[in-house]
């Protein structure tokens, strides 16, 4: 491989090394180990979910309605420890948080997965499943909720979301160990490649004998359940199910997915890219924080990235769109 | 005084190949002039050339006696030279009024600016219409018409601007014999009117019905243009074809006796009904049909790519109920699609991924894939198919028609194939690659590996196959052995 194209291959990695730099010097406080794990359990719950959406943009599909999906999955949980621990069942909470978790997460995945069926059986398109999704869901939380916070989880819960394992936050640890799978699956088994060939070509990929649909259900339910996994987390930071938390997170994980060059075409991107764009904004947001930089220009400057971060995938293949995937599988 | 269209020494060059050799033609107003030719033969070319999409590397175009020269489609436009493509261009939401004025719709003055007439709009194609005398109602959505009647709204589409010269690339293709009539009708009442029509097409029993000379194409030259009074069948065969017509078959062993694929009474409603037929293990048989006769559909169908509406597929005794590509791919049925670029490949994977892609389960162990094990799979591929590619990781696409289509085949041969369909196996590749593709045809039948091969390119079958069927609206209407006819024969058959 020749330095240009190493360098071509890194660049996003060369621009957050060098932000990384400048921020140590200019922010203060910026360049010590605990704000480096605040940074990385800030982007975790985030993270996670763009993980499972890079793969489902590959596949040519979006979800719209992992933000929803997150405050539903807290509220869902939050009340259905509250229904078990009730005078109505009255399980020790020991039993009825696991089972909770199971629950919220099941329902997650399956609620992803109607999408997918919605989406390969009757032609739904995602963009519009999901933006139904993401309108009912928040309904849906407002109404088991009633508009107010359910706290009805043990002390010992918050260790899920708010807790340290070995100093490391256990968030920003769930999201290390989902990053290590999706990029083991995406880049070494049989389903990854799938994933690239569908999003890429579907008639193609049809005609080849890969099951097109099971491809794009297994991804939008695995997206799902991820979701519900970050609600969980958030439910167990806060301790409480709200159904206000993750507003307008769907956009937030979109746009570190297309900075990390995955394509919103399909067929083309990594998870590596992906990390890279996760950590990337949570850096940006960081060094702003430190260094006071008013709230309302910090949207400025994210929106101001994804434009100018697609811009440099454009420009470093300027021969076809194809090329845009950083790395080719 | 008639139109008059003159080409004096029109060549066109591409790098490595010469399209156009000088074709020098004198066309007159008022007359429908056939121009045939097999693929290949430049006729393509030639109607860019008229119409300003390509620029000839020599030679001068005279309309009415005047040299023209065209920079670009709406200079020929201005000129007077309109053509209708092959292909539908109707956008099917707009109404036929819409349509016809795409582009140019009449506008309004006054306040608001490129407010449209839609009045003059309609008021202009009813004119239209009615001065060409076709009736279909200027306010229907295109997409609502029959294709005949959408291809009749192209030529008047064509003819909004009064052009004096429309070429016309196989306005008929998709259409129906019964279908053809109204096209016919109109192309009178053009020609009546003075217009000169220029004529590509493939069905050459169209000719007597409808053209008044004949011009042939035949390897970038013209063959001499004559009165179609003159052109019998024969004639017209010999004028595309040559006169000295040299096969050699590269298939160079018989196929065996043993029954491996039967289909029965096999249909698809709209594209074919009524298949039956039996192919034998190691056997290579064609599909000779025009486009349209259900040969590409017949295809789909035994791959799964198609559900089929009746009939069975049988392989070795066991009948295949279960019709998806991933179901006949575990039975060794196999399709290499007319579209590679659309339906073969998935370009933005590498060569490498693409050879895989339809046999992952088997180089993968336990679902896990490796870059290492494929590369030893992919290099003996490219090896056997003399696939020239400079590295396995290279993207698809940059590889020439030819190559991709030995992608294709590389990705089919990975999955240990018994019996393998191929649509159009040679469209658009050279000559080197296409006598490659035969050659592994060949060994592969002499592997028993059976073979169904769809052509437009009829000699190529005659060089290939054990055995010919011939396709015609949808039912196959008989067979041939190539070894005991000619060409000529196969071609009128075909054309019938």
């Amino acid at each position: 491989m020749t330095i240009p194209t190493a360098f071509r291959h890194s660049f996003l990695e060369l621009v957050l090394l060098v932000l990384c730099v400048l921020l140590a010097f200019i922010a203060p406080g910026f360049f010590t180990a605990a704000n480096a794990l605040n940074v990385l359990r800030n982007v975790s719950m985030q993270g996670i979910i763009a993980l499972g959406m890079t793969a489902v943009i590959i596949a040519g599909e979006i979800d719209l309605s992992v933000g929803s999906a997150v405050a539903f999955a807290g509220c869902w949980t939050a009340y259905i420890t509250g229904l078990l621990t009730g005078p109505g069942f009255g399980l020790p909470a020991g039993l009825a948080v696991p089972v909770a978790i199971v629950l919220a997460a099941a329902t997650g995945c399956a609620l992803g997965g109607c999408a997918g069926i919605l989406r390969t059986r009757f032609g739904v398109p995602s963009f519009i499943s999901t933006l139904a999704l993401m309108t009912g869901l928040s309904g849906a939380a407002e109404l088991i909720t009633n508009g107010f916070p359910l706290t009805p989880f043990p002390g010992w819960y918050n260790v899920i979301g708010g807790g340290y394992l070995l100093g490391v936050p256990v968030p920003a640890l769930v999201f290390v160990a989902v990053f290590a799978a999706m990029h083991l699956v995406m880049n070494n088994t049989t389903f990854g490649r799938a994933v690239y060939a569908v999003g890429g070509n579907a008639e193609a990929s049809r005609l080849s004998g890969i099951d097109v649909r099971r491809i794009k259900v297994t991804v939008l339910a695995l997206t799902s359940t991820f979701a519900a996994m970050a609600g969980i987390m958030q439910s167990s930071e806060i301790m409480s199910g709200t159904a206000t938390t993750a507003k307008g997170w769907e956009l937030d994980v979109i746009a570190a997915v297309i900075i990390g060059g995955t394509s919103l075409a399909g067929g083309a991107g990594t998870i590596r890219g992906t990390m890279v764009g996760v950590i990337f904004l949570g850096v940006i947001i960081n060094g702003m924080t430190l260094l006071n930089v008013n709230e309302y220009w910090q949207h400025i400057v994210r929106g101001a990235l994804i434009l100018g971060a697609v811009l440099i995938n454009r420009m470093q293949s300027p021969r076809d769109g194809a090329d845009a995937s950083r790395e080719r599988r | 005084m008639p139109v008059t269209l003159e080409l004096e020494h029109i060549a066109k060059m591409f790098p490595g190949t010469t399209a156009l050799d000088g074709v020098s033609v004198r066309w007159e107003g008022g007359k429908i002039h056939a121009l045939i030719g097999r693929n290949g033969a430049g006729k393509s070319t030639l109607v860019n050339i008229l119409t300003g999409a390509l620029a000839p590397t020599r030679g001068t175009i005279r309309l009415n006696g005047l040299p023209i020269v065209f920079r670009s489609p709406a200079d020929a436009r201005k000129a007077g030279i309109a053509a209708v493509h092959q292909e539908l261009s109707l956008i099917p939401e707009l109404s036929v009024a819409e349509n016809i004025f795409l582009g140019r719709l009449p506008r309004r003055n006054g306040m608001i600016p490129c407010r449209v007439d839609w009045h003059r709009t309609n008021e202009q194609a009813e004119a239209l219409l009615s001065r060409l005398q076709v009736r279909i109602d200027h306010t229907a959505r295109a997409g609502s018409l029959p294709v005949a009647q959408q291809q009749l709204v192209e030529i008047a589409k064509a003819m909004a601007d009064d052009p004096s010269v429309l070429l016309l690339d196989e306005p008929t293709s998709a259409l129906a014999k019964q279908e053809t009539d109204h096209v016919f009708s109109l192309l009178r009442v053009l020609a009546q009117r003075g217009v000169l029509l220029m004529y590509i097409t493939h069905r050459l029993q169209e000719i007597a019905r409808i053209a008044d000379t004949v011009t042939a194409l035949r390897d970038g030259t013209f063959v001499p243009t004559i009165p179609v009074a003159e052109a019998s069948p024969e004639t017209i065969v010999s004028m595309m074809f040559g006169q000295n017509i040299r096969f050699s078959r590269v298939v160079d062993h018989p196929a065996s006796g043993i029954p491996i694929l039967q289909v029965n009474a096999l249909g698809r409603r709209g594209a074919f009904q009524d298949a039956a037929f039996t192919l034998y293990a190691g056997e290579i048989l064609g599909v000779a049909g025009l486009l349209g006769s259900g040969r590409t559909s017949l295809l789909r169908a035994i791959a799964g790519a198609d559900t089929p509406d009746t009939g069975t597929v049988v392989l070795d005794g066991t009948v295949l109920s279960v019709f998806s590509p991933e179901a006949m791919k575990q039975h060794g049925i196999v399709l290499t699609p007319e579209n590679r670029k659309e339906e073969g490949l998935v370009q933005s994977l590498s060569v490498r991924a693409n050879m895989c892609l339809a046999s992952l389960e088997r180089t993968a162990v336990h679902g896990m894939t490796t870059r290492l094990r494929e590369r030893s799979v992919v290099a003996k591929i490219i090896r056997e198919l003399d696939i020239a590619v400079p590295d396995p990781e290279a993207a698809v696409s940059s590889l020439s028609g030819g190559n991709q289509q030995k992608v294709v085949l590389g990705k089919w041969l990975n999955t240990r194939p018994r019996v393998m369909l191929f649509d159009e196996p040679t469209r658009g590749i050279d000559l080197k690659a296409k006598l490659q593709i035969f050659q592994l045809i060949n060994r592969l039948s002499a592997q028993g590996i059976a073979s169904i091969v769809v052509s437009s390119e009829l000699e190529e079958l005659m060089d290939i196959c054990h055995r010919i069927l011939v396709m015609k609206a949808g039912r196959i209407t008989g067979t041939l052995d190539p070894t005991q006819s000619t060409l000529d024969e196969l071609f009128g058959r075909c054309m019938q």
